[in-house]
């Protein structure tokens, strides 16, 4: 240890203030009353992802052209991600920091081209000891497959029924291939497969009986069936030639079956399913029109497809809700009437009111009636159903039924698919839990010190930060769009994809800036291996540390003495 | 160590002959905010730094504040550092003046005496350079073109030796915007009498130091005394420095300048450039059988006490002039006589302010001056001198 240097006389002295030894032996430590910790905190785009995705981590690779790292990060969440970076309605860019200082970051693109750059990747299968357990999971949506896919990383015996011909669910049937490339989608079945999963496609489970059997021959059964079965829109005519549901529309076009729709074409509702039916009918050379009884605020529908289905040129009639439908010769008159929004209905939105004498006629071809779909589950018992059609909510996803877990729209009525796949993922935690010890608790946060606390811009120090323009995906020019299935979006460039990922301010999350170890005036912090440590013989607590974070990672906490 | 200096003539500006004397001194480091009267000096040297003349990094700066922060950088890092400055300028410098001395850093400034406002002016007085007496700068006050040139030289020499800045003042227009002919010594030859900088310590990854720290009561005197001691040892480099510099280049110029005193009744005080004003009014006094002689006072500080009380000894009344007022005392330099002579004998000294803000001190002014001294037994402190009350 060094010892401090005494002068007896000016003449010892050098001529200027300088230092002749170090100042070891000086433990400004015991100066301090605070003491900084590493306490990483939860990322906006983290906590708003239904997946959890770790976003922040994921863009520091990608930051550094790790793309192959970044993918197999975000697949320790979510196994879909050229799905979801493609038709996801990313909550995690509405949460993103960095939309209070020069917008958003791109992270569905980013998700995207860490998938695409991927594509010929087969994921490592490095799933844990095979184990004796066998779980049967009833359908392979988003949900199902999210689930098989846990399972099977744990080692767990997977086989997925699927009533369809092919696995994928609704990312099959209902979703239109310019949104969803079918070898995308075939691309992230196959990679789960290849943990070893087994698909048994064309498998309809419809009775109670057949659910039996099947909880008979395996240790958990996970229902996620979707919400297939159409709403039906109550009005006299609903059922003449000529009228079909979206998602009949969809599932047939989808299969390449041939469909009559003929040119003109109404679409009733404004949901996801809506907006598919109608920008599909519009590839098929139809005109359509968007009938809702709402305004354009209140559509359900994502956002970005009502866009889209706006520059396609797609027209929207607002405010008005059919009454019937009448077949005159070869043509379809749909009666509408006007309405205005009234007080607020159970789903909070305001319900539409009819203006009385305000009935007008439209002609068409084709009726497509997409006014939300539920889950048909005939062969659950009726003490498991709610008389509204739907399971009772069950947040551990668990029914009453020992083993017998369900989730995705089956279990919540339709939503998204990143939802759903949260929902398969948070039943494949259940499933194991109860595998293991016969019953389900609620799954243990991570890490009780950290992932408590989500970090907003204001605990951000953004002048570490340069700004630099957001990087949108690319569209096609609506008019050649709609000349074909081609995919609407995309790729941004891999110099655009690095780019982007430096621009994550990596909220909370660190990533080795250095700027704590720099700014130190006592030279107490250092780098030891993939961590900062903080000498306490010498750290007086100033907190220039926490100060100069630029993502907030460091927390001051009051010294124990 | 005789040597016949090789040479070039220029007529050139005052501030040029600062230029080029900064530019053979070999600086390093340059960093500057231009002000009238001063831009010149530092205009010049930029373009030597663009044209290869001089290989010194140029650094522009928002404020003189920074500038020297800049010089102070720079110097501690091991580099001849070199700005100019005037007035404001120059008190905006202040803080970094203090730091620059403690550190102990010899860098060297060009000072263009002018004016401090308010009211505006531009024109010479030595109010700015006398309000940084005490920050540990050496001031030297220059009364030609080729002086000022030879002083920077010079400057360097004792500063790096002695660890203490050095302030080369010279006054507005009167100098700085005249020119006149200057021999521009051969590069060869300056290198041969000023090597270069070898700071004692210098920012170094390799040999870390904490620089200008905390310095506790128990040392913080000693570090002040030993400047003292330094400013003491100057007045013996500055004798040593000149004297090397006139065998080398044949021109030297002393600390002061005593001129006709030996017989004086009368001497007159003065420094920069009314010392030529003066010296001719002298001979003209001198050639009516008048016993008056002249004291140029070029080095401020250190103050040469010794040689002030020395070239003083055989007057009867000593006229000091000042273009400079210490407000509710009185002109400077005069202050600085009198302390110098106090302790040693009752010598008159009338203290006479004159010219401020640039107004001419004329031959006829200095007349008026020494009539004024011959006439009045019971000097005043303060003795305006055309003002119009």
């Amino acid at each position: 240890m060094s010892k401090q240097v005494v002068f007896q006389s000016a003449r010892e002295m050098p001529p200027m203030a300088i230092s002749l030894n170090d100042m070891g032996f000086n433990k400004t430590g015991g100066w301090r009353y605070l003491k900084p910790v590493y306490l990483e905190k939860l990322a906006p785009c983290r906590v708003s992802c239904p997946a959890g995705t770790d976003w922040p981590r994921v863009l520091t690779l990608a930051a550094e052209g790790q793309f192959i790292d970044a993918w197999r990060l975000i697949r320790a969440e979510n196994p879909l991600p050229g799905i979801c970076g493609r038709v996801c309605y990313h909550p995690c860019e509405a949460a993103c920091n960095r939309e209070h200082f020069d917008g958003a970051v791109s992270i569905q693109a980013l998700e995207r081209f860490i998938a695409d750059a991927c594509f010929d990747l087969r994921p490592e299968t490095h799933q844990r000891e095979p184990r004796s357990e066998r779980v049967a999971v009833v359908g392979s949506g988003p949900a199902g497959l999210a689930c098989a896919y846990f399972l099977a990383r744990q080692g767990v015996g997977v086989t997925v029924l699927e009533a369809a011909r092919e696995p994928g669910g609704m990312l099959r049937l209902a979703i239109p291939s310019y949104r969803l490339p079918r070898d995308i989608l075939d691309k992230e079945i196959e990679d789960i497969a290849a943990l070893g999963v087994k698909f048994q496609p064309g498998t309809r489970i419809s009775s109670h009986v057949e659910l039996e059997e099947l909880w008979q021959s395996f240790d958990a059964l996970f229902i996620a069936t979707g919400a297939h079965h159409s709403r039906p829109l109550k009005i006299p005519g609903e059922d003449n030639a000529g009228v079909m549901t979206g998602l009949e529309f969809l599932r047939s076009v989808n299969a390449d079956h041939d469909i009559e729709i003929g040119k003109r074409v109404i679409v009733i509702g404004g949901g996801n399913t809506a907006m598919d039916a109608a920008r599909t009918a519009l590839r098929l050379g139809a005109h359509p029109t968007v009938v809702y009884r709402r305004t354009r605020a209140e559509m359900p529908a994502i956002a970005e497809e009502i866009e889209e289905a706006e520059q396609e040129g797609i027209e929207f009639i607002f405010l008005a809700a059919p009454r019937q439908i009448r077949r005159v010769g070869n043509t379809l008159e749909v009666e509408c009437i006007r309405v205005e929004l009234g007080a607020p209905d159970a789903s909070g939105r305001r319900r539409p009111v009819p203006i009385p004498n305000s009935e007008f006629v439209m002609e068409t071809d084709c009726v497509l009636k997409a006014v939300g779909e539920e889950p048909e589950l005939p062969f659950l018992s009726e003490s498991m159903e709610t008389s509204a059609g739907l399971v009772i909510h069950n947040p551990k996803g668990l029914l009453e039924r020992e083993g017998i877990f369900i989730g995705g729209d089956a279990q919540s009525g339709p939503s998204t698919v990143i939802d759903a796949i949260a929902s398969g993922k948070q039943a494949a935690k259940a499933i194991q839990l109860y595998l293991q010890h016969g019953h389900v608790r609620p799954p243990k946060r991570r890490d009780k010190r950290s992932l408590t606390e989500e970090i907003a811009f204001e605990h951000l120090n953004p002048d570490y930060f340069t700004p630099a323009p957001r990087a949108d995906a690319p569209h096609l020019v609506p008019s050649t769009r709609t000349a074909s299935f081609s995919e609407v979006k995309g790729a941004i460039s891999r110099e655009q994809a690095i780019a982007e990922a430096q621009r994550c301010f990596s909220c909370g999350v660190c990533n080795f800036c250095d700027n704590c170890r720099v700014f130190c005036p006592d030279v107490a912090i250092s780098r030891v291996d993939s961590a900062y440590a903080v000498n306490a013989e010498f750290c007086k607590g100033c907190g220039i540390c926490a100060e100069e974070c630029p993502r907030g990672v460091i927390s001051l906490v009051e010294e124990e003495r | 160590m005789k040597a016949i200096a090789t040479s070039t003539k220029k007529v050139i500006t005052g501030n040029h002959a600062v230029s080029y004397g900064a530019m053979l001194s070999r600086v390093q480091v340059i960093s500057a905010y231009p002000i009238t009267p001063q831009t010149q000096i530092v205009e010049l040297l930029s373009e030597f730094c663009a044209n290869g003349t001089l290989s010194a990094r140029f650094i522009k700066v928002e404020s003189e504040h920074s500038a020297m922060a800049a010089l102070i950088g720079a110097s501690s890092a091991g580099a001849r550092a070199f700005t100019a400055t005037s007035s404001h300028g120059l008190a905006l410098m202040h803080e970094m003046l203090h730091w620059a001395a403690g550190a102990r850093l010899p860098i060297v400034m060009a000072d263009v005496n002018r004016a401090m406002g308010p009211p505006w002016s531009v024109w010479t007085d030595q109010n700015d350079s006398l309000s940084q007496r005490d920050t540990g700068w050496m001031q030297l006050y220059c009364e030609s073109n080729q002086e000022v040139l030879d002083s920077v030289i010079c400057a360097y020499k004792v500063a790096e030796k002695v660890l203490l800045p050095v302030m080369l003042v010279l006054d507005a227009f009167v100098l700085s915007h005249t020119a006149e002919p200057v021999e521009i010594p051969d590069q060869e030859l300056v290198d041969r009498y000023l090597p270069p900088f070898r700071p004692l310590y210098r920012l170094d990854v390799n040999n870390p130091h904490a620089f200008g720290g905390l310095a506790p009561p128990e040392t913080y005197m000693e570090l002040r005394y030993q400047m003292q001691q330094s400013m003491e040892q100057a007045l013996s480099e500055w004798e040593r420095a000149d004297e090397e510099y006139g065998e080398l280049f044949g021109r030297r110029y002393g600390l002061i300048e005593p001129y006709h005193t030996e017989d004086a009744d009368l001497v007159l005080v003065t420094s920069s450039t009314v010392t030529s004003t003066a010296r001719v009014v002298i001979d003209e006094l001198r050639e009516q059988g008048q016993r008056v002689g002249l004291l140029k006072i070029r080095l401020f500080r250190p103050f040469p006490s010794e040689a002030v009380r020395h070239a003083l000894r055989g007057a009867r009344k000593v006229a000091v002039i000042d273009r400079n007022i210490s407000f509710g005392a009185g002109g400077i330099f005069a202050q600085e006589i009198k302390s110098a002579l106090h302790n040693h004998r009752g010598l008159p000294i009338f203290g006479l302010v004159a010219g401020l803000g640039g107004r001419d001190i004329t031959p006829a002014t200095i007349q008026e001056i020494i009539q004024y001294a011959q006439a009045h037994d019971e000097p005043e402190d303060l003795v305006w001198i055309g003002v119009k009350r």
